[in-house]
């Protein structure tokens, strides 16, 4: 168990500067750079863009770009952005909050709802449970998320005045719990349901999946009651299948959602890509990507282990 | 199962709340949460690579400027009190307002400013957009001070500043143009360093201005928290806090009218197809006098090189329907680029004629290749609408929607035929054709500029109003006979009012400038 | 064997299933109004119509209206529905077509398979799609092809995860080793015994699958990367919802392509959920 959890944290780190690599590279190959955008495109002359890629070294060839950006990540340093100057890490340490707080509990959320939803429309099926997972998974599949997001701003701002309809704070910083919460619930709502579908659909299968499982006719045979039978073996049994779908979340928990922080002013990491992207300000999409690919990396190693702790019938590979 | 759930969300909870909050803050503050749709980049605005509108309108708060600017072209005493014209109109003296002072004390004295100037102009000095001193006297075409020359920025006593120019200029020309991008730096605070690590400081990440607010905290690229200097020369509001926060386009007037907002730049600035939900939404609305948009259809004079064929582009586009499309009938139809309502005029005017086109086509030997026209993604209608028009005459066109700054790359580079773009317009003759007719910025790929250089040069140098008319009319001559470049329209606005704010100058938004000092809370 | 037990092919309980049975109608009169209305109806999806003028509220002529440049919104619908429908199950099926092989072999054959393909699954779930996009629509310019690809490319590793999961479960399960025991090849192993033991929580996945890549096309174009101009798809012309006065004022305007992308999900996941219980025969007799 230790030499296989050694073998995949020293594979993750090849995967780790393949990722790197290809996002350098991609980025590159984009049209447009900081340059173009100086002067809003028109007002600034060669002299002045000659200067702005000398200071940020954008004359030099990729190889060595990709090289000292490279260096820097070594030594920690994840460089400094070239809209701004500051550095990307720091940026990047005032957005993981933001971010974590709004994806991570519009996905707890999810994970609170669709669980036992999951489970009694597999216990069962086509009952009026059922139908609400249904509708609740067609929602979430069927409206695009800044629909939801417009929708709900003019219905509980506008129209009802009951929610703020953008910002984390009501006067630009933290005063109260309540006043956080408040501008917490539309953002985090509509991450919820826009993650919620997936995992009722996945906990529904599995559980179906565990119903027909010899054990779980051997729990009945025992005289088990229904209720315990459910709990107890099925929703165990089809743990993997909805662990894998909750922890597949990870990465987009700490990445944030572009399009709600986007609408809602939310200062997350979603919104700092979306701006680094626009912006080709590759310091800081590099450094989003790096703290991004670490926490996949992270998560994919535990959701290995996890298979292995749920279910003992999986043995790990000799080796 | 469910401890785990509940153990999960505390820890999420616990992190996030860690992480976002800060000291808490008890005394109770009035605030005004201020809405910009998209983010400013640098907070040194010597060092901002975009240049940007919302740039500026941030820097506009924390340092102060020479003058503020209307809509109408009028202005108004700011750092300076007054300003006169000496030496022959080929320099200006600025009187400054003894009340100025830094946000740590220090008064405003015409040092600071030409220490600012002789700062920036230093070719040892990283700084980005000094273009803007290329008028003065002493400096080279791209704003570096020459060595051995003097510059023409002095400090002739404690509150007088003397800048002297290449070529004659009233002051009042001279603050149109540029007056958005003079700010005063507090020197005093850079003495110590080096010319070339100016903007490795930590000084800009709390920068210290002499403008009507002081720097609190920032989010870069989502929000500013600034407070309101009390001690500004022209006044204060009556509010202590202004909350900049960035925030889509599409959430702007929800959050206006849901009470989430209590402004947002530039002007509250609304179409007219958006008018009745402000209104119904209880939202006052004021129509702009001003134009405060130029559309403009670039072209690519390469790939495009046949004057005969840019002509029946410009002959084939409905100009009326597409401006239609987009102002909803707050704009007007242009031949030009010079700004209506302003001194000059232009006598040139438009109009569609297929057949003509048509002709001109055939004349400029267009072999029925297909063009690319690039535009972001928020156009694709309105060159949707243009496609469909020059297919009238016979010319293919395929869109490309990308964003600004591929739209802007593929220009220069020549990857694509022709874009759409807009700006802000001004006052002056020159406003848009100067900076881009130049050997430096050549975006529409002229092969010869040296006919435009020679009319723009005479503009520039010639004195009297008549003069520069005369001059004007051969450049505009010129444009309309060779049409580097389409203009569109130039487009008014609609400015949706603050319910909670008195006394904006709205429309002066546009041009990068607010009289946040002046603003008053409305009774409740 | 089982099916010959069961004396019914997979297709016969298929076609028992009402519901399945009318969710697979609709989507096919749905395919065939969009792909034959557009030419029998003589409709233009990209020609203004400038007498009716900019958002012309429904009318005789134009039944849904006009867009923000005077095109008639029903021709609009229809020609995007051809788009959209093409993004949709194009992107499902080449994330599923990637996603279920690899999956398998990484759970079966375990070693260097299960090292490479999923270290590879890492790098594409790690992968800023946006940044991908980006670089997609720069170089090669937007268009519903690229999309596609791009939708299609990112989403296999959800798929690969899932078929990955349950085959490790069902690898050592007694069946499998039987077969093994007896001497049956790898391929006819996974194709018989293993496939249909882990392929059920893929039904239900890729219509939803499906129903979002049409989403992130609507995604896409909010934030500026969307289909090429002045092509349709149900995902753009939602996004007119993003203006305060359409969303309020013109629900004509977004209400159709929105109940479409819905309509279309529905049926999806129904003929999901009937494919799933005919190719699973342990769910026969169950249920209703």
């Amino acid at each position: 168990m230790g030499r296989y959890f050694r073998r995949r944290l020293l594979t993750a780190i090849p995967v780790f500067f393949g990722i790197t690599i290809l996002v350098f590279c991609m980025l590159n190959l984009a049209q447009g750079s900081i340059l173009d955008l100086m002067g809003e495109g028109s007002g600034a002359t060669d002299a002045d863009r000659s200067a702005l890629a000398a200071s940020l070294g954008l004359d030099q060839p990729l190889p060595q770009r990709y090289l000292s950006w490279l260096g820097g990540l070594l030594r920690g340093d994840l460089g400094n952005s070239y809209t701004n100057g500051k550095p990307v890490a720091g940026l990047i340490a005032q957005r993981v909050g933001p971010s974590l707080l709004l994806t991570g509990t519009g996905v707890v959320l999810a994970i609170a709802i669709a669980l036992p939803l999951g489970v009694l429309a597999a216990w069962k099926p086509r009952s009026g449970w059922d139908r609400v997972a249904s509708a609740l998974s067609l929602v979430s599949f069927g409206v695009p998320g800044f629909f939801l997001c417009l929708a709900g701003i003019f219905v509980f701002s506008v129209t009802l005045g009951w929610l703020p309809a953008n910002g984390m704070y009501a006067a630009g910083r933290f005063t109260s719990l309540a006043d956080l919460l408040r501008h917490l619930i539309l953002p985090a709502g509509v991450v919820c349901l826009s993650s919620v579908g997936e995992l009722v659909k996945q906990t529904r299968a599995a559980c179906l999946e565990t119903l027909g499982e010899d054990y779980i006719r051997t729990a009945y045979a025992k005289g088990l009651t229904e209720r315990a039978v459910m709990v107890r073996h099925a929703f165990r049994g089809s743990m993997i299948p909805v662990l894998t779908t909750i922890l597949s979340h990870i990465p987009h928990i700490l990445g944030g959602s572009v399009v709600v922080e986007q609408i809602f002013g939310w200062q997350g990491m979603g919104s700092l890509l979306f701006s680094g992207i626009s912006g080709r300000d590759y310091p800081v999409v590099m450094g989003v990507t790096v703290v991004i690919a670490l926490t996949v990396l992270l998560t994919n190693l535990l959701l290995d282990l996890v298979y292995g702790l749920v279910d003992p019938r999986v043995r790990y590979g000799k080796g | 199962m469910k401890r785990l759930i509940a153990l999960l969300m505390a820890a999420v909870l616990a992190l996030g709340l860690t992480a976002c909050g800060g000291e808490k803050e008890t005394a109770e503050q009035v605030t005004v949460r201020y809405g910009l749709s998209n983010a400013w980049d640098s907070l040194m605005p010597y060092n901002s690579p975009s240049g940007s509108n919302y740039t500026r309108i941030v820097c506009d708060k924390i340092y102060d400027r020479l003058a503020y600017v209307h809509a109408d072209g009028t202005l108004d005493p700011r750092g300076a009190k007054s300003w006169e014209s000496t030496d022959d109109g080929m320099a200006v003296l600025f009187h400054l307002d003894e009340k100025a002072a830094f946000h740590d004390g220090t008064p405003v004295t015409a040092q600071h400013w030409a220490d600012t100037i002789a700062l920036i102009t230093n070719p040892d000095c990283p700084a980005l957009g000094r273009g803007t001193f290329s008028v003065l006297a002493g400096t080279d075409s791209n704003g570096c001070a020459v060595a051995g020359e003097q510059l023409g920025a002095e400090a002739v006593d404690e509150y007088t500043l003397k800048l002297t120019f290449k070529s004659a200029i009233t002051p009042e020309d001279f603050l149109l143009d540029k007056n958005r991008e003079l700010y005063v730096l507090p020197t005093h605070l850079l003495a110590d360093t080096e010319p070339a690590d100016i903007m490795e400081l930590d000084l800009w990440d709390a920068p210290v201005g002499s403008g009507p607010c002081k720097f609190v905290e920032e989010i870069p690229g989502s929000q500013l928290v600034l407070d309101i200097n009390k001690d500004y020369q022209l006044g204060c509001p009556d509010f202590d806090q202004l909350v900049v926060t960035v925030i889509d386009k599409s959430n702007l007037l929800s959050s206006l009218i849901s009470g989430d907002l209590d402004y947002y730049a530039f002007g509250g600035n609304l179409s007219m197809d958006d008018a009745e939900t402000a209104k119904a939404g209880g939202i006052e609305v004021l129509e702009g006098e001003v134009p405060n948009t130029f559309y403009e259809l670039m072209l690519n004079c390469e790939t495009i090189p046949s004057a005969e064929v840019r002509r029946a582009i410009d002959l084939a586009l409905d100009k009326e329907a597409l401006c239609l499309q987009s102002t909803h009938g707050l704009g007007e139809p242009t031949a030009t680029d010079v700004t209506p309502g302003t001194e000059y005029t232009c006598s040139l005017t438009w109009q569609r004629d297929v057949e003509g086109a048509k002709t001109l086509l055939e004349q400029g030997g267009y072999d029925g290749r297909t063009y690319t026209l690039a535009c972001t993604s928020n156009r694709s209608g309105l060159a949707a609408l243009m496609q469909q028009e020059l297919a009238e005459v016979g010319m293919n066109v395929t869109i490309e929607t990308v964003d600004s700054a591929a739209l802007f790359s593929g220009m220069a580079d020549g990857k694509y035929d022709m874009a759409i773009a807009s700006h802000t317009p001004g006052a002056l003759p020159l406003w848009f054709t100067e900076s881009r007719l130049s050997e430096s910025n050549n975006i529409f790929h002229i092969a010869d500029l040296e006919p435009y250089t020679y009319y723009i040069d005479q503009i520039k140098s010639s004195s009297g109003w008549e003069t520069r008319q005369v001059m004007l009319d051969k450049l505009q001559e010129l444009l309309a006979d060779q049409r580097p470049f389409i203009p569109l329209w130039f487009g008014r606005t609609l400015h949706a009012q603050s319910p909670t704010v008195d006394n904006i100058d709205y429309p002066s938004s546009s041009f990068s400038n607010e009289n946040i000092w002046a603003w008053r809370m409305k009774e409740a | 064997m089982e099916e010959k037990r069961l004396g019914r092919s997979p297709w016969d309980r298929f076609r028992a299933d009402r519901r399945a049975m009318v969710c697979l109608y609709i989507l096919c009169l749905e395919i065939l109004a969009v792909l034959l209305l557009p030419p029998l109806l003589g409709l233009e999806p990209n020609a203004s119509d400038l007498e009716a003028g900019f958002w012309a509220p429904p009318s005789a002529q134009h039944p849904l209206g006009t867009d923000d440049v005077g095109r008639d919104l029903l021709a609009r619908l229809l020609s995007g529905g051809q788009v959209s429908l093409f993004i949709g199950l194009s992107s499902a099926a080449i994330s599923t077509a990637l996603g279920v092989p690899l999956g398998l072999l990484a759970g079966y054959r375990r070693g260097a398979w299960e090292f490479w393909i999923m270290r590879l699954a890492d790098i594409f779930q790690t992968f800023p799609s946006i940044v991908l996009v980006l670089c997609l629509v720069t170089v090669v310019g937007p268009s519903a092809t690229n999309i596609v690809l791009v939708l299609g490319l990112l989403g296999w590793t959800g798929i690969a995860r899932l078929v990955y999961g349950n085959t490790l479960a069902v690898r050592e399960r007694e069946y499998v080793l039987a077969a093994k025991g007896l001497g049956a090849r790898t391929g006819t192993i996974l194709r018989r015994n293993v496939l249909p033991n882990v392929i059920s929580p893929v039904w239900c996945s890729i219509p939803l699958r499906a129903g979002r890549a049409i989403l992130s096309e609507s995604s896409l174009s909010f934030l500026g990367f969307g289909i090429r101009a002045p092509q349709a798809s149900w995902g753009s012309m939602i996004q007119y919802a993003s203006n305060l006065t359409v969303l309020t004022a013109r629900p004509w305007v977004w209400l159709p392509p929105g109940l479409c992308i819905i309509l279309t999900v529905l049926c999806l996941a129904g003929i999901g959920d009937g494919l799933r219980d005919a190719l699973d025969p342990r769910f026969d007799g169950r249920r209703s």
